[in-house]
C-alpha cells in the first residue's frame, strides 16, 4: 500500500510544481474567457440594438418612398447611410432611392448611389442588382463601353442568366447582331426552364432572325 | 397585351406561393415545435418536420381549391414531384428566415406590434383587441409567442426579398425593343402541298404491312377487360320513393317561419353621448349628467330631435344625419341599445339607455312589420326539401343493408336492387387501367379486377363512388388481354404507313422547294392569299409554322421558311413585309416597364436564392412516386 502512497505523492509534487509555473498562465486563460464571453454578450446585444436603430430607419426611408419626393427619401437614407453605413440596411434603403432617384431621372445621384452599393453592400447578391440596374443605365445613356465593363465583372454563376441576357441588349445597340445572339444563347443556357423571364430572351433572341 | 407573361402566370403564381409564404399566418405552428418525429428535409442542421410538411400540404391544397374552384383535384397531391415542390418551398423559407438573421435584418417590437395590430381578424370594432386575437390564435393551437415569432421571421424574410423584387430594372432600349417585337406584324402567304395527289402516288405492299404489325405488337394490343352489371344506390334515386303528406308540409312551414320572409325592420336615431365602458365612474357620471341634460332639452321640444342630435351628439356617423340610423333588424345593435328600440312605439322617444358606447337618447322613426310568403308560394320548396331530408334518412337506414346484402349474397345483384327497389344496369366495358370517370373511380375498378371478382365471380362490396352513393358491379363477361389479329387492322396499317411516307416525300419536296425559293429562283407555284400576322396572333397558321416565321431572318424580302407541321405536313412560308408598331406613346412604355420590372425583379430573387443555396447546406428525403403518406 505504502508504494501506492508513495507514487501518489510524486503524482501530487509534480502537479504542485507543474501548478507553480503554470498556474498563472492558467488563471490568465480563464479570465480571458470570461472577458471574451461577457464581450461577446455585450458585442451580441450592442449588434442587436445597432440593427434595430437602423430598422427603425429604414422604415422611415419606406414611408418616404411613398411621398414620391426625391428629396425626402434621399434625406432618409442619407440619415441611415451616415450613422449605419455598415448594416444590411444601408446598401437597400439605397436601392430604394435609385428607384426613385430613376423616376425623377436623376441619373447622376442614381448612379453614386448604384456605385455605393457596388463598394459597400456586405451582400454580394445586393452588389450583383446593383451592378446590372447601372449597367441598364449605362446603357441608355448609349455609354456602352462602361456598361459592358459592369457587364464583365465576375459574378455568382446563378445571376449569370440576368448578365448575359443584358450583354445581349447592350450588343445588339451596338449593333453587334452576332455576339448579341451568342449572348442571349447563354443566357438561355443559363435561365430556369418555367421562368418568367426566359420568354423575354427569347423574344429578343428570336427578333434577331435566327431561323435556320 | 403581353402573352408569353400571361401564360406562366398561373404556374408562377403558384411556385412563388409556395416560395414566399405570402403573410399565411395559419396553422404554421410546427416551425416552433418541430423537434421529435420524422424530419424531412434540413437546411444549415435545422430540420423540416413531417408535421410542417402537412401543415404546408394542407395550406397549399386549401389555396388550390379556392383557386381551381370546382375542377380541384385532390388526386395531384399524391404526385411525387408536387410534394416535392412543396419541400422545396419550405426548404427555400427556412433559407430565408437563416440568411434574413445571418444578415442582420431585425424587426423591432414596435414594428412587430404595428403589423399585427392592423391584422383584421384580430380587431373588434376597428381596434385591436387583446382577448380577440388571443382567442383566434388558441384556435389555432398557438400561443402569442410562437405567433409573434412567425411574423417576426416573416417579416424579417420579407426585407430580405424585398431588395430584389422591388429591384427589377428595364432599360428604355430593352424595353423598346420589346414592344416593337411583341407588336410586330409579317405579312406572309402560305404554300400548302396537296396530299391526296400524293398519296395516289404511293403504294404500300403487304409484306410492308406485315412488317410493321410484327415491329409494333404493343400498338395492337387490347388491355383485359371486363363487362358489368351493376346497382348504384342513391339518394337521389329514393327521392322518387318517399312520400310527403300536405300535413307534413304545412308543420314544416309552421315552425319555419323565419326561413319564409323578412323579418321585422326599425328605423331609429339617436343621440350619443360616449363615454368608454373602462371610463372612471367619475366621467361616466360627467357623462349621464350632460345626457339628462340633452334628455331634457329633446323632451322640451321633441320635434327638434333631429337639431338636437346634430348639435349634441357625439357618433360622428349619424349626428349629420340628424342622428338617423337607418334600418336594421332585430339583434343588429348592441344589446340594450337593440332592447330599448324594439320596446319603443314608433315616434317614442326612450330615457337614457347606457351601452359599451355611452349615453343614447333613442328616437324610433319607424317599424316595418315582418313579411311572410304565403304558404302556396313556398309548398313546392318545402316538399322539395322534405323529400332530400327524408331520403337522406332512408339512405342512412339501407345503407348497411345494402352493403350487407351485396356481401352476403355475393353470386347475384338481385337482392340487393330488390331491396332498393331499382332494377340492375346491364353492360358497361371496362378496361383494366383506364382514367376515372364519373361513377368509374379508380376504386370500383380495383374492386372489379380483382381476384374475388373476376375469379370467384363474386359481388364486389359496396363502394362509396360520390358522397351519399354506392356502388356495386359483378362481372359478366371477361377478354384477357391479347393481341388483335392482323386481318382486323391491316387497313389501318396501310393507311397510316401510307400517309406516313406520303409526309416525307412532301417534306422531301418541300425542302427542295424551300431552296430554290430561297435562291432566289422565280417557281411557280399557287400561293395562299396574303395575311397579316402577329407573334401572339396568328388566325389560320400554325403555332410552330407561326413561331418559325418570326424567328426567320427579314434582312432581304421576301424570305422563305418552312416547317413541318402535324396538321397539313410541311408548309412554306414567304414573308413579304414586316411591319413595327407605328410609335410608343408614353403610356404603353410604362406598363411594358413595369411588367418587364416584375419580372426581372423575380428573377433577380431567384438567383438568389439558386445562390444562396449552393452555399448552404441542405438535404431532402426524396420521395417515392406511390408514398401514399
Amino acid at each position: 500500500m505504502s508504494t501506492l502512497d508513495l507514487q501518489e505523492q510524486e503524482q501530487v509534487d509534480a502537479l504542485r510544481g507543474w501548478w507553480k509555473e503554470n498556474g498563472k498562465w492558467v488563471v490568465a486563460a480563464v479570465v480571458i474567457a470570461l472577458l471574451g464571453y461577457a464581450g461577446m454578450q455585450f458585442w451580441k446585444s450592442h449588434q442587436a440594438q445597432q440593427a434595430g436603430e437602423a430598422s427603425k430607419l429604414y422604415v422611415e426611408v419606406e414611408k418616404q418612398i411613398m411621398t414620391n419626393d426625391p428629396k425626402r427619401v434621399n434625406d432618409a437614407v442619407a440619415a441611415l447611410v451616415d450613422k449605419f453605413g455598415g448594416s444590411a440596411y444601408a446598401p437597400r434603403a439605397q436601392l430604394l432611392a435609385v428607384q426613385a432617384n430613376v423616376q425623377a431621372k436623376d441619373m447622376t445621384r442614381a448612379k453614386t448611389q448604384l456605385q455605393w452599393v457596388i463598394e459597400h453592400a456586405h451582400e454580394t447578391g445586393l452588389q450583383d442588382t446593383a451592378r446590372l440596374k447601372l449597367a441598364s443605365i449605362l446603357l441608355d445613356e448609349k455609354n456602352y463601353d462602361e456598361a459592358l465593363k459592369q457587364l464583365n465583372a465576375t459574378h455568382p454563376e446563378a445571376f449569370t442568366g440576368l448578365y448575359a441576357d443584358m450583354k445581349g441588349d447592350v450588343l445588339s445597340a451596338q449593333g453587334k447582331t452576332e455576339e448579341a445572339r451568342a449572348a442571349y444563347k447563354q443566357a438561355l443556357d443559363k435561365i430556369e426552364a418555367k421562368s418568367m423571364y426566359r420568354n423575354l430572351v427569347q423574344l429578343k433572341l428570336d427578333g434577331l432572325g435566327d431561323a435556320k | 397585351m403581353f402573352d408569353f407573361v400571361h401564360e406562366k402566370k398561373r404556374l408562377v403564381q403558384f411556385v412563388l406561393a409556395l416560395i414566399i409564404l405570402p403573410f399565411a399566418f395559419w396553422g404554421v405552428d410546427s416551425y416552433q415545435k418541430s423537434g421529435g418525429g420524422e424530419s424531412l428535409a434540413s437546411v444549415n442542421g435545422e430540420k423540416i418536420s413531417a408535421q410542417e410538411f402537412d401543415n404546408a400540404m394542407r395550406q397549399q391544397q386549401q389555396r388550390m381549391r379556392e383557386l381551381a374552384g370546382p375542377a380541384f383535384d385532390q388526386s395531384i397531391f399524391e404526385k411525387a414531384e408536387v410534394k416535392h415542390s412543396i419541400l422545396e418551398g419550405l426548404v427555400a423559407q427556412h433559407l430565408l428566415f437563416s440568411e434574413a438573421h445571418k444578415t442582420g435584418l431585425t424587426v423591432t417590437d414596435e414594428q412587430l406590434a404595428g403589423v399585427i395590430g392592423g391584422i383584421g381578424a384580430f380587431q373588434k370594432e376597428g381596434k385591436f383587441d387583446k382577448q380577440q386575437y388571443e382567442t383566434m390564435l388558441s384556435g389555432q393551437n398557438m400561443s402569442p409567442l410562437m405567433f409573434e415569432s412567425k411574423v417576426r421571421q416573416d417579416l424579417s424574410s420579407r426585407q430580405l426579398t424585398d431588395a430584389y423584387t422591388q429591384n427589377g430594372y428595364a432599360s428604355n432600349a430593352a424595353v423598346d425593343n420589346l414592344i416593337r417585337l411583341n407588336e410586330q406584324q409579317r405579312v406572309v402567304a402560305l404554300l400548302k402541298f396537296d396530299t391526296d395527289a400524293l398519296l395516289k402516288q404511293i403504294k404500300v405492299t403487304a409484306a410492308a404491312v406485315d412488317e410493321y404489325y410484327k415491329k409494333n405488337q404493343s400498338e395492337f394490343q387490347t388491355p383485359e377487360r371486363a363487362k358489368v352489371e351493376f346497382v348504384i344506390f342513391s339518394t337521389e334515386s329514393l327521392q322518387s320513393q318517399v312520400v310527403v303528406d300536405e300535413a307534413e308540409v304545412k308543420k314544416y312551414f309552421d315552425e319555419h317561419q323565419a326561413e319564409f320572409g323578412t323579418q321585422e325592420q326599425r328605423q331609429a336615431s339617436h343621440i350619443l353621448i360616449s363615454v368608454a365602458a373602462q371610463a372612471s365612474s367619475a366621467d361616466k357620471q360627467a357623462a349621464k349628467a350632460k345626457a339628462e341634460r340633452v334628455l331634457q332639452k329633446v323632451k322640451q321640444s321633441p320635434g327638434n330631435f333631429a337639431a338636437l342630435a346634430k348639435e349634441f351628439s357625439q357618433d360622428p356617423g349619424s349626428a349629420t344625419n340628424g342622428g338617423d340610423l337607418g334600418m336594421f333588424g332585430r339583434g343588429m345593435m348592441v344589446k340594450s341599445f337593440d332592447d330599448a328600440v324594439f320596446k319603443l312605439k314608433a315616434g317614442e322617444i326612450s330615457d337614457l339607455v347606457q351601452s359599451d358606447f355611452g349615453f343614447h337618447i333613442i328616437r324610433l322613426t319607424s317599424v316595418k312589420a315582418a313579411k311572410t310568403q304565403p304558404f302556396s308560394e313556398v309548398k313546392a320548396l318545402i316538399v322539395q326539401r322534405l323529400k332530400a331530408q327524408k331520403a337522406g334518412d332512408k339512405f342512412a337506414e339501407l345503407a348497411e343493408k345494402f352493403s350487407n346484402t351485396v356481401y352476403e349474397q355475393s353470386d347475384s345483384l338481385k337482392p340487393a336492387a330488390e331491396l332498393l327497389k331499382v332494377s340492375v344496369q346491364q353492360g358497361i366495358w371496362l378496361s383494366k387501367g383506364q382514367a376515372a370517370a364519373g361513377v368509374w373511380t379508380d376504386k370500383v375498378q380495383q374492386a372489379v379486377f380483382s381476384d374475388d371478382v373476376l375469379k370467384n365471380k363474386r359481388n364486389t362490396v359496396a363502394v362509396e363512388v360520390a358522397p351519399n352513393t354506392l356502388l356495386s358491379a359483378r362481372v359478366v363477361e371477361y377478354q384477357v388481354a391479347s393481341v388483335r389479329p392482323l386481318p382486323e387492322v391491316s387497313s389501318t396499317i396501310q393507311n397510316k404507313l401510307q400517309r406516313q411516307q406520303a409526309l416525307e416525300l412532301m417534306a422531301k419536296q418541300g425542302g427542295e422547294l424551300l431552296s430554290r425559293l430561297q435562291q432566289g429562283e422565280k417557281v411557280n407555284v399557287a400561293w395562299l392569299p396574303v395575311q397579316s400576322i402577329m407573334r401572339s396572333q396568328h388566325a389560320g397558321v400554325d403555332t410552330e409554322l407561326a413561331k418559325f416565321i418570326f424567328k426567320a431572318n427579314t434582312a432581304k424580302l421576301p424570305a422563305y421558311v418552312g416547317v413541318q407541321t402535324a396538321q397539313n405536313g410541311f408548309v412554306v412560308a414567304r414573308i413579304d413585309a414586316v411591319k413595327d408598331a407605328a410609335t410608343i406613346d408614353e403610356g404603353k412604355r410604362n406598363r411594358y416597364q413595369q411588367q418587364i420590372r416584375q419580372v426581372t425583379g423575380e428573377e433577380l430573387l431567384q438567383a438568389y436564392l439558386a445562390d444562396a443555396k449552393k452555399h448552404a447546406d441542405i438535404s431532402m428525403k426524396a420521395f417515392a412516386t406511390d408514398d401514399k403518406k
